[in-house]
This record gives C-alpha cells, sequence and structure tokens, in this order.
C-alpha cells in the first residue's frame, strides 16, 4: 500500500511507508525508561543479492517489561521482535525475505540497535553486521540468497551495549576491518529513572570502550581494540564515520559521543590511533561546551577536497559542523553554514551529506526526535516528534527545504541511496513504535553520476577509495548516520556538466583516471591489477 | 547552630551535689549524643535549682538538638522569664517558634539575639518581604553562599515580585504592564502560546512600551527560535537605541544567526553603552574568532579574563583564546589555554 503522508507541489520528496514493508519498530518504552527503548533504530540499503537494485535491512529492538526480568528475555524469537531483510522487486515494491534469508531470529539475550553492511570477505556479496545490547551477530551472505551467522567463528560478538558499527579498512591491507562503537556501561539492574520521570543522561552511568576488530582474511577477526590504543579511550559512542581528514592516505575515525568530547581518532599508520578530537578543534562547541552527539556524516560539504565533519545531536545544542582547515586542523562552522538556526531546537540522529538536486552541492538530510518522549512535560517549548530536516547546500550555506512531510515522527536511523536507480538518491528512515518511512526523490532537470567500484588490489567494495569527479570528492562508504548502512555505490551531482572527470585513488595507492566520462549513467569502475 | 550548651559552670557554687550529679550526667548524655537520657537529667536539674536560668535553656537546647522544638518552648521561656538578657535562649526560643510554624512569635527572639539569617527566614514566612530582603542579604554578606540563606533570599525577591505585579494587574488589568507581567508568568513555564498572546496585547495597548519587545526577544531565544528573537531585539533597539541590554540580545542573536559582521557592530554598540561587561565581551570575542579576526578575539577574551578570570565566561574564554592560538600555530599557548580551560571547568 502506497500511503502518501503528505505530497505538495513543491515538495522534493514523495513520502510513503515503503510498499510490502511491514516492519514495526518494536522499541517497547516502559515506565522505567529503560534507555536502550529510546536509542534502537538502525536501517540499511544494501544490494544483498546483486541484482541492480537495493534491498532493505530494518534492526528491530525487543521486547522489553516492567520490571525486566534476569537474565534480560527480550523474545527475539517472536516474529515481531525480528529484524527484517526486504528484497526490492522490479517494479519498486518490496518482498520480505527475512526467514528464507536466515535471519529471523535474533537472539532471545539481544536487544537490537544498529547495523553495518560490507563485503567483508571480498567474495562479491554483501555481508551484515548487527550490534545489539547484549551479543553483535555477523552474518555472512552466502551468495545464494541466504546468510548464515558467523560470530562465534569471526570473533566479533563485542558485548555490552554496542551501537554504530562501519568497516573500513584501517591497515590497507585489502581486507575490511570493522570499529563499532559502544554507548554505555548499563544493564538492567543499575537502570533508573531520573529526574522528572524521564531518560537519563549518559553521565549517570559509566562509560564504555570501542572495538577495533582487524579482518585476518580467514573469515575471522582478531579484537586489536588495546593495541590499537583504543582501550584506554572511555566514551559514549554512538555515531562513526570514516575518512582521511588529514590527507596522510590512512583512513581516520570520527566518534560521536554523547554528552561529553567527540573522539577524533587518527590513524598514526602502524596499527594504531591518537585521539586527537581537542587539538584538532572537534571535540567541543565553539565556546567549549560538550553536546549529545548521536549521528556522524565524514564528508566534504564545501568541495574544497577536505572531509569535513557534521555531529547531529540535542535541541538546544545546535547540530555541529566541523570544517576541515587543510592543517590537520578544523573550525566550526555551524553558525555561518546556517546549521545553527535550523537546527537550535531540533534533536538529529542518522543523517548524510548527499546531493539530492544534483546541483553539485551536498544536502542535508536529518531523521529528528528528542530522546525523551516526555519532553514535552518538562519543557513544554520541546518535541518529542519532529519531522526531518532537509536542508540544501547553496555554496556551503544550508537553507530549509521541503522533507515532503510535516508529519512528526521518532525518527532514528537513516540510510541513504537510489532505491529506484533514477539518479536521484532517495533516503529510507526507521521511525520508533512505528513503520519505517521512504523519503521518495523526486528528481529533476539535473545530471548526475553514480559510481561504483571494484577493488582488486584494494578491499572489494573499495571503500576508503578518493573519487573525484570535476571538483568535487567523497570516500567510499557505506558507514556514518546513526546506527545505519548505506548504499555503498557513489553518488555525484553534476548540474548542468553533460560529462566528468573521474579520478580514484584506491586505498592501494593505485591512481586512476577517467575523463570524459557520459552523465546520467551508473558506471562500474574495476581498480587496475597493477599501478 | 545549636552552639549554646554552656552555662551550667558559670552556675554550679549555686546547686546543691545532687544537682550538680545530674547535671554532669546531663552534660556526659549530650556529648555521647543520648539526647533522651540529657533531656531526662536536665529534667531532673531544673526541678532541684527551679530559679537556675540556666539549667532551663540547657534542657531546651537538648530538646532543639533532638528535634522537639514544642517542647524546648517552656523551658526556654522559662530562662527568659528569670533571666530577660539571656542572649543564647532567645537565639534557640526563636528557632523553636520558627521550627514548629510559628514565625511570628519567633521574630523577636531572632530580632534580639541578632540572627539576621534566621530572622529574615522567618519575615519570609510572615510576608515581609522588604525586610527579609534586607535581613537575608546582610546575613549572606557574613555566609557568601549559603544555600540556606541563598534560597530564602530568591523566594523573598521573587514572592515580592509576584505581589507588586498582582498589584498591577488588580487594579488596572487593562494596562499594557499587566498583561506583559502576564506574558513573563506564562513565559517563565515555558506556555509561549500564552506568553506570546499576552505580550502582543501589551504591546496593541502600547506599542512603544520599553521591554515588551525585549521580553519576547528573550523568550523566543530560549526555545530557541532565533529570527524571531531578532525581529523583537530589532524592534526594541529601536524604541531604545541606546539601551545596552537590547543592543547586546540583538549581537547575540545575529551571531547565533551566523551574522557575523552585523553582530559585530551590535556588540560593539552595547560595550559602548555599558562597557566591559563579561557577557558582551565574551560574545564579541566569540564574534570575533568566527569571523576569523583572531586579533580583535584575542584582546575580548584576554579584558573578560581581566574582569572575570572564574566562572563559566572564563571557561569560555580560556577555550576561546586555545582555538585561537591553535588555528595560529602557536602550540604552547594553546596547550596552556586548553589547561587553563580544564581547570576552570572542574567543579
Amino acid at each position: 500500500m502506497f500511503a502518501c503522508l503528505l505530497l505538495g507541489s513543491a515538495a522534493f520528496f514523495e513520502v510513503s511507508t515503503p510498499a510490502g514493508i511491514g516492519f514495526v519498530q518494536r522499541n517497547s518504552p516502559t515506565r522505567r525508561k529503560y534507555l536502550i527503548e529510546t536509542m534502537t533504530g538502525g536501517v540499511a540499503l544494501l544490494d544483498y543479492n546483486n541484482d541492480g537494485l537495493l534491498d532493505v535491512f530494518l534492526v528491530n529492538g525487543g521486547a522489553l517489561t516492567d520490571p525486566m526480568p534476569q537474565p534480560a528475555n527480550f523474545h527475539r524469537g517472536e516474529p515481531k521482535y525480528w529484524n527484517r531483510l526486504y528484497r526490492q522487486n522490479r517494479d519498486h515494491t518490496f518482498t520480505d525475505v527475512t526467514e528464507a534469508a536466515g535471519l529471523a531470529h535474533a537472539g532471545d539475550g539481544n536487544y537490537g540497535m544498529g547495523v553495518a553492511a560490507a563485503d567483508y570477505d571480498n567474495d562479491g556479496y554483501t555481508d551484515l553486521y548487527v550490534t545489539n545490547y547484549g551479543r553483535n551477530v555477523l552474518y555472512h551472505n552466502n551468495g545464494n540468497g541466504t546468510f548464515t551467522d558467523v560470530t562465534e567463528r569471526a570473533g566479533v560478538a563485542g558485548g555490552g551495549w554496542s551501537a554504530s558499527a562501519g568497516f573500513f579498512d584501517y591497515d590497507k591491507d585489502g581486507k575490511l576491518d570493522l570499529f563499532v562503537t559502544r554507548y554505555l556501561d548499563w544493564d538492567f539492574a543499575r537502570s533508573k529513572v531520573c529526574a522528572r520521570e524521564t531518560y537519563c543522561l549518559p553521565g549517570e552511568f559509566p562509560a564504555a570502550t570501542n572495538l577495533l576488530y582487524r579482518n585476518r582474511g580467514d573469515g575471522t577477526f582478531e579484537d586489536v581494540s588495546t593495541r590499537a590504543g583504543l582501550s584506554k579511550l572511555k566514551g559514549h559512542g554512538l555515531g562513526v564515520a570514516f575518512a582521511d581528514y588529514d590527507d596522510d592516505s590512512w583512513p581516520d575515525v570520527f566518534v560521536a559521543n554523547d554528552g561529553m568530547e567527540q573522539f577524533l581518532l587518527h590513524n598514526n599508520g602502524d596499527g594504531t590511533f591518537s585521539e586527537r578530537g581537542l587539538e584538532a578543534g572537534v571535540a567541543l562547541s565553539d565556546n567549549g561546551k560538550p553536546f549529545a552527539g548521536m549521528g556522524v556524516d565524514f564528508r566534504d560539504y564545501d568541495n574544497d577536497g577536505r572531509p569535513d565533519i557534521v555531529v547531529t545531536n540535542l535541541a538546544r545544542q545546535i547540530y555541529a559542523v566541523y570544517h576541515n582547515d587543510a592543517n590537520g586542523s578544523f573550525s566550526y562552522r555551524s553558525l555561518q553554514t546556517g546549521l545553527g538556526v535550523l537546527s537550535a531546537a531540533s534533536s538529529g540522529w542518522g543523517m548524510r551529506l548527499v546531493d539530492f538536486n544534483n546541483d553539485g552541492w551536498k544536502d542535508l538530510f536529518i531523521a529528528q526526535s528528542h530522546v525523551m518522549d516526555n519532553v514535552e512535560a518538562i519543557d513544554p517549548s520541546l518535541h518529542y516528534l519532529e519531522p526531518p530536516m532537509f536542508a540544501l547546500n547553496q555554496a556551503g550555506r544550508f537553507e530549509r527545504a521541503d522533507p515532503g512531510t510535516t508529519q512528526p515522527m521518532a525518527g532514528r536511523g537513516a540510510a541513504f541511496g537510489d532505491i529506484d536507480n533514477d539518479g536521484w538518491p532517495d533516503v529510507i528512515v526507521s521511525v520508533l513504535g512505528g513503520r519505517p518511512l521512504l523519503f521518495r526523490n523526486r528528481g529533476g532537470n539535473a545530471h548526475w553520476l553514480t559510481i561504483s567500484l571494484r577493488g582488486t588490489r584494494s578491499n572489494r567494495d573499495g571503500f576508503g577509495a578518493r573519487v573525484r569527479v570535476n571538483d568535487q570528492w567523497q570516500e567510499v562508504t557505506s558507514a556514518g548516520s546513526y546506527l545505519s548502512a548505506s548504499d555503498k555505490r557513489v553518488h555525484f551531482g553534476l548540474g548542468a556538466a553533460q560529462t566528468a572527470n573521474v579520478e580514484i585513488r584506491w586505498p592501494s595507492g593505485t591512481h586512476q583516471s577517467l575523463p570524459n566520462v557520459r552523465a546520467d549513467q551508473f558506471l562500474s569502475v574495476t581498480e587496475p591489477e597493477q599501478r | 547552630m545549636v552552639t549554646a550548651f554552656i552555662a551550667l559552670g558559670l552556675a554550679w557554687q549555686a546547686l546543691s551535689p545532687e544537682a550538680i550529679q545530674h547535671a554532669q550526667a546531663g552534660i556526659a548524655a549530650q556529648k555521647q549524643g543520648d539526647l533522651k537520657t540529657a533531656i531526662v537529667e536536665f529534667h531532673k536539674v531544673t526541678e532541684l535549682a527551679p530559679s537556675l536560668p540556666a539549667a532551663f535553656m540547657n534542657l531546651g537546647a537538648v530538646y532543639v538538638q533532638a528535634h522537639q522544638y514544642e517542647q524546648a518552648v517552656a523551658p526556654l521561656e522559662k530562662a527568659l522569664e528569670l533571666k530577660p538578657d539571656l542572649i543564647g535562649a532567645e537565639q534557640l526560643l526563636g528557632y523553636a517558634l520558627l521550627a514548629v510554624g510559628n514565625a511570628s512569635a519567633a521574630i523577636p527572639h531572632l530580632s534580639k539575639a541578632g540572627d539576621k539569617g534566621a530572622l529574615g527566614i522567618a519575615q519570609v514566612k510572615t510576608g515581609q518581604l522588604v525586610d527579609a530582603i534586607a535581613n537575608l542579604n546582610a546575613a549572606l554578606a557574613q555566609h557568601p553562599g549559603d544555600p540556606n540563606l541563598l534560597y530564602y533570599l530568591g523566594r523573598a525577591s521573587g514572592l515580592l515580585s509576584k505581589e507588586a505585579m498582582d498589584t498591577l494587574e488588580a487594579n488596572y488589568p487593562d494596562a499594557a504592564r499587566a498583561h506583559a507581567s502576564l506574558g513573563e508568568n506564562y513565559a517563565a513555564l515555558r506556555q509561549v502560546a500564552e506568553a506570546e498572546k499576552e505580550y502582543r496585547e501589551a504591546l496593541r495597548i502600547d506599542p512603544e512600551a520599553r521591554g515588551v519587545h525585549l521580553a519576547l526577544g528573550e523568550m523566543y531565544a530560549k526555545i530557541p527560535d532565533w529570527p524571531r528573537a531578532e525581529q523583537e531585539f530589532r524592534a526594541e533597539t529601536k524604541l531604545q537605541p541606546e539601551d545596552a541590554e537590547s543592543a547586546y540580545w540583538l549581537g547575540t542573536t545575529l551571531l547565533e544567526e551566523g551574522k557575523l559582521k552585523e553582530a559585530r557592530t551590535q556588540l560593539e554598540h552595547a560595550d559602548r553603552l555599558r562597557p566591559n561587561m563579561p557577557q558582551t565581551l565574551d560574545a564579541l570575542g566569540r564574534a570575533a574568532s568566527l569571523d576569523g579576526d583572531s586579533t580583535a578575539a584575542e584582546q575580548f577574551f584576554k579584558k573578560l579574563l581581566s574582569i572575570e578570570s572564574t566562572g563559566p565566561l572564563a571557561v569560555n574564554a580560556h577555550f576561546g583564546l586555545a582555538s585561537i592560538y591553535r588555528k595560529e600555530g602557536k602550540s604552547t599557548e594553546a596547550a596552556r589555554e586548553l589547561e587553563a580551560y580544564k581547570a576552570a571547568r572542574k567543579p
């Protein structure tokens, strides 16, 4: 059933609950205000069966009761609490293939959080990693429409409360490694309700460490968190994104932390990372205030060739924009870019910089909602439910645009990709307590180019490759946003240009040039076997 | 607060050996925290020495210490009847009466005892707000930061303000100021729509009412809704072009909107009207820094720190300086300011 919520002639997106997707995000809120119940909502866009169409994977929460029995049982065996995989059909409807794909039961001890998607074993099929409060699960894509839980063998179960995760090749050995953020050291026994009957701030609970797993290339991973220098860094990690911010060819990591300094983990190139948030100027707001970092993107918003950082947070904190100044240093630009005014009273989660109108400038789409479902009782001028924010990038300054709906919702995860392969990027947003919403881009007249990379010496997905198209740059990744994974194809708007000069710097160091590429096509590029 | 367990020694020569024995037992029990026994022993002393004021005062004091305020009143009154200049007994009786809810009766005793803090609290409870504020301020001068005194001072000020507003609203319900006052009440409760209605009515009645646009703007700034706040602050600065507060608010709003040049102009105007306000210097430093004018930003932050070396604005200034030095590549200075920032942030 294609149910339009609101369509205006000026609307940029057509908003609907996607046909064939019956998933309801069952976060199961309670009077106990268990923090996990307001934090879930992972969603992924991936082409799991290589038919050229993006499919949808949605992470479910689980059953919560008041009080919770110990040990916790989230009843994930019940179909209403399953994660769900939906295969896209040729007519752009979806079919639930969860059970057939072997993804039905997510484990009774696991309350679902997020998802990462990548081809970690370079076999040509996109795999899934699901984070949980509990034990994380790695699903290997068997290439025949099914997945196998390989967590134990792979050694990536983690534990505690994991949030966003992402694949990247930190040691540039051609095999994708895995970074997992962890939010809090929390359990039901220590849970509490805070002032005015609401969720506690993260500072009420001990911080947690993030995890880094190095891919050995034999189907197993090694936990290198300690060796990499991450075990000494405790935070409240929610979002993660990757980019080489200092152009030293090694991919760096940004972790969005809730209610404290943000982490910029500089890749030292020797298997270790150094936390440089404060010295790079991305740890705090411009006047030294910590904020509730949740979603993040690490991408060049002003087309100067250097990845910038955008972090979503809570109302009255304003979303943070850090401009990369080229010397390993960033400048806080939330006010100058206009995002301060746009986000002053809003709370944001999943997000990405994407050129939705193909004018050559990456716009912003942000899933929004306050963290507290009773925030109005505490402060009537704030709202729990909010429509998403859509802002068009006018040469580096963001201006509010119509997201296609004014309906408020509890938006959490957001995944980005060209679902209908029309050259105009779309969005899917997970909604707490409800069905996901598809924001289908209506398109326009401008030109575009979408590139699929196939690494040979580099990782097969080409993650970490720097792609230049005319005067724009992007690094290839499916990570970023909040708890979510996006289309791994890299999309460029070309404006009026009907051709593009494409340059690719692969993680292996190989440079590849493709001059005069025709616009308005999906271009597949394979990494040359030799430099 | 109970410090007057004394005086027995002064009158011991007048006591019988039996009374002395009970007095010593009472003191010992009191020292051990056994207040029940102390009360029994001091009670016996009052029976054996019924004309000794100190005996009654000590019994009253132990009752106060045991939070048995009602029982404390009679022996303390007896002590004062026997010896009217017993200041300690006046103070204890004042505490006891205040504790049992008889603030009016407590006032003369606390006044005689010269305890301005407790007197101020009693006056808040009896509605003598102007006197209460004076006494609480005097007590705070001797005990800066005392949370009880601060609480009652805040309460007295609020009640006094409400009293004045109630009178205004009752006597002049159609006056612009009455609607503005109602607007402020709604704004304090973050009931934006109701507050807007009252403020707009105030402006309809008197379009040139000073401070109404400012109050509306401040409410929008708290939401925050910067574009609407800007409109109101602009209207206020038109009405009061020489008002530093309006200029400051307009400047900070423009800063939040990223209109850095115009923000700096307004903030500099505010600084000229009321020089060296730390809040203005903080905003000026921030605006100049974001505008890329690190020289000016450094000057503003340094000036702020020369006026206010601790507190939240000092924290901002140290962080602002660290950012400036970091961007200029002055790593030693940046590290120094970052350390100062971290130290200043500690509670």
